[in-house]
């Protein structure tokens, strides 16, 4: 039994230590920000159309669609999994993985690298869906 | 022989044309037909019904050489064989309208059968070249290099032009003698039979070897393909390489097809890897590290170190160091027949989507076999 608790135990704590959650990437976003993430902001700047960044990708939504829970599509015809939270198991349970699009594509379609605070509200929004 | 009275103009006929003779006449026109138009007008599409059609007639023309020998009268090469000089007084003959009438083939016609043989012959043993060494299959895979392979395309489409001149004359002699010698050639390579006139130069009646002809088309036949499947299994130098990086393949994937390091030279990997921030329009930057480990192993497999169509075609194409495939020349000559609007339909999207379409783009073979559209 003891053993058993100690392993019980052992395997929590590797999972906290190795796999990254939607609210623990958000809540370093939101630490890094000194805010909380906004829903509204979020989506705001995820579904509006921008200017400065390279034509081919003038928003999110060229190639996750403004449909979050499907499939999105890159200018190649790759399939990009849903980007909602609830409609996608897999989204945003690596860091590492959403620190790289989040640099890429905000440099895409906006020409410029977010700030913390957007990074936390784009966060929050997708997982609001 | 048989005699019989032929109905409409009261000729006695006899049988010149075997069964196999005339058989194989016909297929032999529908391979070349189909090899020609698939070779001549079409596209890499239509590579392998070409192969397969090419392959056909050269098993048909390997059984017809040994009929030559174990066939009836009209069918053996001796009584189509004759001497320059033969062949040339019959020219001259027929210039002047006294040739006397053969009931096989007459000294020019023979002339035309033997080189009609030569020329498909050949047309086999150099394709088997260029398959082996541009498209890395076949009995010559191991054995033949790219340049090889395409330097016997050079000659594999000057004998096929050879061939068409051949097959124009072939036909034209047949038209010719139909016309001037009243002689219906056509109808007999269909019933077999010709009518007898007098003066007929005949050939002495041979007896057919039926039994030798199976047996020796059987084994030579089995030989052909056992030594070709033993040939086969030596493994080509210089083959784009199989193992794939994971990193490589799980960053140039992310949004992609996977486009093998074969296909382009090291300058052109180097030149791709250092603007990844603008990568076609996107920004695929990574970190320094991770893009020097990709960069490291496109260069190392890259296409100098091939020996596939693609990686010497683009080693050239690409020596400046471009690396937009779909902007080589040869790239568009190579799907010219296809519309804007063909690329960027459903499941295509793009024409950087290969993979739509060549099923083993991944490998960076792009054999002609496997493209499905």
């Amino acid at each position: 039994m003891k053993k058993l608790i100690m392993t019980a135990v052992a395997i929590g704590l590797g999972t906290i230590a190795l796999a990254d959650t939607p609210a623990s990437i958000l809540k370093s976003y939101e630490a890094e920000a000194g805010a909380a993430g906004s829903v509204a902001r979020g989506q705001d700047l995820f579904m509006s159309q921008h200017t400065g960044g390279k034509p081919d990708t003038p928003s999110c939504t060229t190639c996750h669609t403004s449909n979050l829970k499907a499939s999105g599509q890159t200018r190649v015809g790759k399939t990009i999994g849903p980007m909602a939270v609830s409609a996608n198991p897999e989204r945003l349970t690596d860091a590492a993985f959403a620190a790289k699009w989040l640099r890429r594509n905000c440099k895409s379609v906006l020409g410029r690298e977010c700030d913390a605070q957007e990074k936390a509200d784009i966060i929050a929004y997708l997982m609001s869906l | 022989m048989s005699r019989q009275q032929n109905p409409t103009d009261c000729e006695p006929s006899v049988p010149v044309w075997d069964k196999f003779v005339r058989i194989f006449h016909w297929s032999l026109v529908l391979c070349i037909f189909t090899a020609m138009v698939t070779g001549f007008l079409m596209g890499p599409e239509m590579v392998p019904v070409h192969v397969y059609a090419a392959t056909t007639a050269t098993v048909l023309l390997f059984l017809r050489i040994l009929w030559g020998f174990f066939g009836p009268t009209y069918a053996r090469f001796s009584s189509f064989t004759f001497s320059p000089r033969t062949v040339l007084r019959h020219a001259l003959a027929v210039r002047s309208g006294h040739a006397k009438r053969y009931l096989g083939h007459n000294p020019l016609g023979g002339a035309m059968i033997l080189a009609l043989i030569a020329a498909i012959a050949l047309l086999g043993v150099t394709g088997a070249v260029v398959l082996g060494g541009v498209l890395k299959i076949g009995p010559l895979a191991g054995f033949a290099s790219y340049m090889t392979g395409d330097a016997a395309k050079e000659v594999h489409e000057s004998i096929a032009l050879f061939l068409l001149v051949l097959v124009v004359g072939h036909i034209g002699g047949v038209a010719f003698e139909s016309k001037h010698a009243n002689d219906p050639l056509v109808p007999a390579m269909v019933t077999g039979k010709k009518p007898a006139r007098d003066g007929d130069v005949k050939s002495p009646t041979v007896r057919v070897y039926l039994r030798t002809m199976v047996v020796v088309s059987a084994l030579g036949l089995a030989i052909t393909v056992g030594g070709m499947t033993a040939m086969a299994s030596k493994k080509s130098a210089n083959m784009p390489v199989t193992n794939i990086s994971p990193l490589v393949a799980d960053e140039c994937t992310a949004c992609h097809m996977f486009y093998h390091p074969s296909l382009m030279p090291a300058k052109s990997w180097a030149a791709l890897t250092a603007t990844l921030d603008d990568h076609f329009g996107e920004d695929a930057s990574l970190d320094e590290e991770t893009t020097a480990e990709i960069r490291d192993w496109l260069m190392t497999h890259a296409s100098e170190t091939a020996d596939t169509q693609p990686a010497n075609i683009f080693t050239r194409a690409l020596a400046n160091g471009a690396f937009t495939l779909t902007e080589m020349r040869f790239w568009k000559q190579m799907h010219h027949e296809f519309s804007d609007a063909d690329f960027s339909a459903a499941p295509v999207y793009t024409k950087s989507n290969c993979a739509a379409c060549h099923k083993d783009a991944s490998t960076g073979m792009f054999s002609p076999f496997k493209i499905e559209e």
